[in-house]
């Protein structure tokens, strides 16, 4: 099997998984506790108002032909119309994503950075790395609306150093082509709106990339522990190899691939964290619009939401894996 | 079996006397005496916390629905501990509510991956072939769906209860403990010890309890254990995210929710929660490192 | 076939010579340097020292060595009190069990120890630098310019990410030098395999490029612990052949840590055996051979096997197992052991003396009893009573074949692991397998063991009862959590007796393998190697099985308790009439416990027949090169050139025909079958010489103790 092969089939298994992502929506907007009919027309509706509306939604239709509607409409795009909205889910879904999406980059290039650096400095024999430990188990212990809390309670409240809400505090942001704030205010050339979007970015995007960081880190500690009791590191050394050689030539390149898959994992974990980060720094991404759904039930939106992110982690551990294969020589073919 | 004269080697004549003994290797209790000092901490932990849980209601100065003063008091005030929420409620009574159902509901939720998961894990492990296959392609499916976002689908569209919160992530939670015990369970029998107790004659039931599930039973009591902090942060996102019990109801993760709009004038309304959970969390993160240890050096 | 040429010796000389010169002096001199002071006086502390080394010829030394480092919470006392030098050009033999301490002084010369918990106390110098206070950088920096390192296990002592060239560039400094390395080792090819990993190469080329890396500098000094002990017979034999030329040309020394005084005695000028983390006995490697000054290495020799032990009795072999290192004796650490031991020996460690009859001054040994050894006669144990034999047949194996799906990277392959192979044991029958890593000798045992199933062929028991095996790695078949009295009682399930019966019978069979009866509340953990494998083999007998299969049970073990574990099988076969079919890859261990012996090659029996006449007059190339690549004392190697060819891939006609120096055009052609060497042969038919060889070696006169001449049976 060639490489081009394995990367046909592992996508292959992606839409296999998104097929039963969509399958599993399908069961849960059946098993909701809202009636979709009920929630459209409000809660005065005569019964054969809501009698027509269910006809009009297609809900008297076997159960199998309403599978496939749906799918089709997965499709083609349409996902339904929010209860709260009343817009198509797909539209305030366009519109919410690109902040989704940026908050989303930044936090997970901000995991694997720390992560790494924690991997490497926790894994030595220094003085610090008891307390490294210790600093990382709280990171794995503390709950994102703490960190997001405290966060806003130091340098917002008491230090007034970055912003608590909201992608910018500018005036007419750029609002293409990409979505990022950043890139698009680099585009523009409008540099003190890139440092105004960063700005707001910094303290949710942390937030978010401690957790997985910590993760991260945790699994790159342990195989780099094991990986530097192997045979080869004391070839290495025996070779005369500075320290530093040895880790980085040596030690670190077998070690990436447990931490890469953990970062796969955790993508997952940050994806959900997203839609408490959001709602804590009012960002206004799909997180934020999914949080705004729950309380009222709008499950068009809140299944809307899943399958896009759900589509995120997919693609990201597809991607994961392939470069994993792909690095790896011993199954190159 | 009398041994012939000339078959006895000098080899056997080492057992004789009152050495024999002493040729036993002595590392074995010295291990355990050395082995379960962490296990012993970790044991500790979790038991002061269970104890937290199981009689902090008893120990909560006033109701945690009731008000019982004004309105935010700052912490240690009017004898409020912890300080006083938004209609005068005692913080610390609400968080001891808090703890406990969040300790249990972790505990329930682990206990059920623990089984489900197990048991699969098991049987695909030590039947092989397609059995495992099969077993494990559904787990995999299951694994490859972003869990905690699904959760809160699963939640949002059963309603807002404690109960949907435990069963929605109850079903994103087994797979990776069928994952773990397969891992294990495939490892173990691996190992010439399993061939070596099937030539001997034992029984597929025996070699499955007595060869086979108590080699992987320590894996999977330290993998749990390094859980449950995972569990209690999951739990309290949802509670975040209003997917828990209904109001009034101490839940941690909802007070923190509930009074995010008060962070700026009085911080311990929506902090002393979070900060609960925090120390609930690192607690049994600790205790589960501990029982690491304790099984890494024997 | 990578291999054809590699063990042509000198075969490119121009690499070697633009190699650099050697800091001390051009190449051509140190014949001369070597010629004067062959076996240099080297233990400093001696009163009378004939002649004190200058400091010039010596590369290394250590004086009354301690090492000490933490493991699980109690200090492991790995070296106390080791004294030793090495000279420039001269190889060092380093030789001792498990727990001897011998890798230990290797890191330690080395400077590869985690300082946090290692204590080194003591003098030790390399190259003229002292190295007790040196800072981890000194020793990098040693390293870098005058050692060079080849360790045991050329699989995972490379690194598995990254391309050869890289990492034989890293130390060589540029691909150029990479290149003149990998010729100068013999790797063929060698420009192209800069861009291999090293999972596609085999495992002799791997050690090669370890060679490459080690002698990049050149260094002064190689440490090699246990450089062939992971490798084939065959290849093992080119590798020390190596070893020795690169030593010739270029001059270094080298510390060869080993295991098997047979290996130290094929490449090493002067031999040091360590015990217990003390020096026992160092000097001329001859010397050391044939007259040794010290109990323990008199009792190593003997237990060791040759090709020229006598077989018809047990083999002498050393009581007991070596001390524990966290609690080492206060005297001599072999007294525990000793079968010459005095009270003095128990309180008190004497030092290194010169032996008494030694003229050089170069052969020291650390003894009390030096000459009550001397003057004591070999005790024989008694002879072997005849083994017993029944009619009929314990199994039949016809025509067996079996196949493994293997994934490599991407694609799946057919790993042909047996390829049509009938064998017949008589009860009470011991036969041997033998054969060398890839031959199908331990599929065919386990096929046997019914642990898994043949593709075509059959095997048929002729007696009642299912055959028990004892495996090689006998802590690993032991369940870590269960009691010994547990899993013996296991086997006794299907018995009907009444649970006193299964104790007594569970201290019966403890009592036959020579254990007491408190080990059967003992956890496999608690017990030492040699006890694992008799509780193995106590499991196995607990109800006496009509067939017992032994794969490799003595592989893992040392040297004095493999002979005892030997002896205990021999016995155990008389007396349960037993007939046991043992896997080994040593034809010297097949010659000591079985009747018969077959040579297997790549998934076929290639030669079969009575072991002595296999043995002393082999037919088929194979087994002759198998035998010549034996190292025993004195022995010279000589070696099929190549490694044991890939089961996934089997070449076509005669498998060996690559190998083979006396193929000729039709072997690769066709596949030979085992036929009859005398079709004249009477007798059972089972015993007959068979041979699967177009172009067999002629028969010859069995020449004892050396190994038949090469004939062509067509020439005659």
């Amino acid at each position: 099997m060639n490489p081009l092969t394995f990367i046909a089939r592992r996508l292959g298994a992606a839409v296999v998984i998104l097929v039963i992502l969509v399958a599993a929506m399908f069961t849960l907007s059946h098993l909701s506790h809202t009636d979709p009919a009920h929630a459209y027309l409000g809660a005065g509706a005569s019964k054969s108002a809501v009698a027509a509306e269910r006809a009009k939604l297609g809900l008297n239709l076997p159960i199998t032909t309403q599978f496939f509607h749906y799918v089709g409409n997965f499709l083609h795009g349409n996902l339904g119309v929010s209860y709260r909205t009343r817009n198509p889910v797909t539209q305030d879904l366009a519109e919410y994503l690109p902040a989704t999406m940026e908050l989303a980059f930044y936090a997970l290039l901000l995991a694997l950075l720390l992560g790494l650096m924690l991997g490497v400095a926790s894994a030595g024999h220094w003085r610090g790395a008891r307390i490294l430990k210790f600093v990382m188990v709280s990171g794995a212990s503390a709950p994102l609306f703490l960190l997001a809390l405290l966060g806003i309670l130091i340098f917002y409240g008491h230090l007034g150093w970055l912003p608590a809400s909201g992608r910018t505090s500018m005036p007419n942001p750029p609002t293409g082509p990409t979505g990022f704030l950043t890139l698009d205010a680099l585009l523009a050339g409008r540099f003190n709106m890139l440092i105004n979007a960063l700005e707001h970015l910094l303290m949710p995007a942390t937030v978010l990339a401690i957790g997985p960081a910590v993760s991260i880190g945790r699994v790159l500690r342990g195989s780099l522990v094991t990986v530097l009791r192997e045979d080869y590191i004391r070839t290495a050394r025996s070779k005369g190899l500075r320290e530093r050689a040895v880790l980085l030539r040596h030690a670190l390149r077998n070690s990436v691939g447990p931490a890469l898959s953990m970062t796969g994992l955790q993508a997952g974990l940050l994806l959900a964290g997203d839609v408490v980060v959001e709602q804590v720094f009012a960002w206004p991404g799909i997180g934020y619009y999914a949080a705004q759904s729950i309380p009222v039930g709008d499950f068009p939106a809140i299944s809307g939401v899943t399958l896009v992110l759900g589509l995120g982690y997919v693609l990201i551990n597809a991607l994961v894996d392939i470069l994993q294969r792909l690095a790896d020589p011993r199954v190159r073919i | 079996m009398a041994m012939a004269e000339p078959f006895v080697t000098r080899q056997q004549s080492q057992f004789r006397g009152p050495s024999a003994k002493h040729h036993l290797p002595v590392s074995l209790q010295t291990r355990l005496r050395e082995g379960n000092r962490p296990a012993w901490y970790a044991g500790s932990l979790l038991a002061v916390l269970t104890g937290l849980a199981v009689f902090g209601p008893a120990l909560a100065p006033h109701s945690p629905l009731v008000p019982a003063g004004a309105a935010f008091t700052p912490p240690g005030h009017a004898g409020f501990l912890l300080g006083s929420d938004s209609i005068g409620r005692d913080e610390l009574s609400r968080v001891l509510y808090g703890i406990q159902t969040s300790w249990f509901s972790a505990l329930a939720v682990i206990a059920s991956g623990v089984l489900l998961g197990g048991l699969i894990g098991l049987v695909a492990g030590a039947t092989g072939g397609w059995v495992d296959e099969v077993l494990m392609r559904f787990t995999d499916a299951f694994l490859a769906l972003p869990g905690p976002v699904l959760a809160i689908a699963v939640v949002a569209a059963l309603g807002p209860s404690l109960f949907h919160t435990l069963i929605a992530v109850g079903i994103v939670w087994w797979p990776f403990y069928a994952r773990i015990v397969r891992g294990e369970v495939r490892s173990l029998a691996a190992r010439p010890h399993l061939e070596a107790a099937r030539l001997s004659g034992a029984s597929r039931w025996s070699i499955m309890t007595r060869h086979l599930l108590p080699g992987a039973l320590p894996a999977i009591v330290v993998t749990a254990s390094l859980d449950v902090g995972n569990l209690i942060l999951a739990l309290a996102g949802l509670s975040f995210l209003g997917l828990g019990a209904p109001a009034p109801a101490p839940e941690l993760g909802a007070m923190a929710a509930r009074n995010l709009s008060y962070l700026l004038q009085s911080w311990w309304v929506p902090i002393m929660p979070a900060l609960a959970i925090f120390l609930l969390a690192f607690a049994s993160n600790i205790a589960g490192d501990f029982l690491r240890d304790s099984l890494r050096n024997t | 076939m990578i291999m054809a040429r590699a063990m042509t010796r000198h075969r490119q000389p121009e690499p070697l010579a633009v190699l650099p010169e050697y800091p001390g002096g051009p190449l051509s001199g140190l014949a001369t340097t070597r010629g004067k002071h062959p076996h240099a006086p080297v233990i400093t502390d001696i009163p009378a020292s004939p002649a004190p080394p200058r400091p010039a010829e010596r590369v290394a030394a250590v004086e009354d060595l301690h090492v000490t480092f933490r493991r699980n919470g109690r200090d492991v006392q790995a070296l106390r009190g080791v004294s030793l030098e090495i000279a420039q050009g001269e190889i060092l033999g380093l030789v001792g069990e498990s727990g001897s301490g011998k890798s230990v002084l290797g890191l330690t010369l080395l400077g590869l120890h985690p300082a946090r918990t290692t204590t080194i106390d003591g003098k030790l110098e390399v190259c003229n630098q002292s190295l007790v206070a040196a800072t981890p950088e000194d020793w990098r920096r040693l390293r870098k310019t005058h050692m060079g390192a080849v360790f045991q296990d050329p699989m995972t002592s490379l690194n598995p990410t990254t391309r050869l060239g890289r990492q034989v560039s890293e130390v060589a400094g540029s691909s150029a030098e990479a290149i003149r390395l990998l010729n100068a080792v013999g790797i063929p090819d060698a420009e192209r395999r800069l861009s291999s990993y090293p999972h596609e190469l085999s495992g002799g080329l791997r050690q090669r490029v370890m060679l490459a890396m080690a002698i990049a500098g050149p260094p002064r000094l190689i440490i090699a612990d246990e450089p062939t002990t992971a490798l084939d017979v065959t290849v093992q034999a080119q590798i020390l052949q190596l070893l020795r030329r690169l030593r010739d040309d270029l001059g270094m020394a080298m510390l060869f840590i080993t295991h098997d005084l047979g290996v130290a005695s094929q490449v090493a000028d002067r031999i040091a055996v360590l015990y217990g983390g003390r020096l026992m006995e160092i000097g001329p490697a001859g010397e050391i051979l044939e007259g040794p000054a010290h109990p323990y290495t008199d009792g190593l020799l003997r237990s060791r096997l040759t090709l020229t032990t006598g077989r018809d009795r047990p083999i002498a072999s050393l009581a007991g197992e070596p001390p524990d290192p966290t609690q080492p004796p206060s005297g001599c650490p072999f007294s525990l052991r000793c079968a010459f031991v005095w009270d003095r020996c128990r309180d008190e460690m004497p030092a290194p003396t010169v032996k008494p009859q030694d003229t050089t001054g170069s052969h020291m040994v650390a003894c009390w009893r030096t000459d009550d050894l001397a003057s004591s006669g070999q005790e024989l144990a008694g002879k072997w009573p005849a083994a017993p034999s029944a009619p009929g047949l314990a199994v039949l194996a016809n025509n067996v074949t079996k196949a493994f799906t293997v994934r490599k990277g991407f694609r799946t392959q057919k790993l042909h692991a047996l390829r049509g192979v009938s064998l017949e044991i008589a009860p009470g029958e011991v036969v041997a397998l033998v054969g060398e890593s890839g031959s199908g000798k331990s599929t065919l045992l386990r096929a046997m063991a019914g642990l898994l199933t043949i593709d075509s062929g059959s095997i048929e028991f002729g007696m009642p009862g299912h055959a028990q095996m004892v495996f090689q790695d006998a802590g690993a078949s032991l369940t870590p959590w269960l009691s010994v009295s547990t899993l013996l009682k296991e086997r006794l399930t299907r018995a009907d007796l009444s649970s006193n019966e299964r104790a007594d019978r569970v201290r019966a069979s403890l009592a036959t393998v020579g254990l007491p009866a408190e080990v059967a509340s003992a956890k496999p953990r608690e017990l030492s190697g040699g006890q694992r494998q008799r509780v193995a083999l106590a499991r196995a007998i607990a109800m006496p099985p009509p067939m017992l299969l032994c794969d490799e049970p003595t592989s893992a073990l040392d040297v004095s308790l493999a002979a005892s574990i030997l002896n205990l099988i021999g016995r155990l076969r008389r007396e349960l009439s037993m007939a046991v079919l043992f896997v080994t890859h040593d034809l010297a261990v097949a010659r000591m416990v079985a009747d018969r012996v077959a040579v297997m090659y790549l998934g076929r029996i290639v030669e079969i027949g009575p072991v002595d006449d296999v043995v002393g007059n082999p037919r088929h190339p194979y087994t002759r090169a198998l035998l010549a690549s034996v190292p025993d004392p004195g022995a010279k190697l000589t070696t099929a050139r190549g490694e044991p060819a890939s089961p996934l891939d089997p070449p076509d006609g005669c498998a060996f025909e690559p190998r083979c120096e006396r193929s000729g055009d039709d072997c690769c052609l066709c596949d030979p079958t085992l036929d009859l060497v005398r079709p004249s042969h009477t007798g059972p038919a089972r015993l007959a010489r068979k041979v699967a060889c177009l172009h067999p070696i002629a028969g010859v006169p069995r020449i004892p103790g050396g190994l038949p001449t090469d004939r062509h049976e067509g020439d005659d």
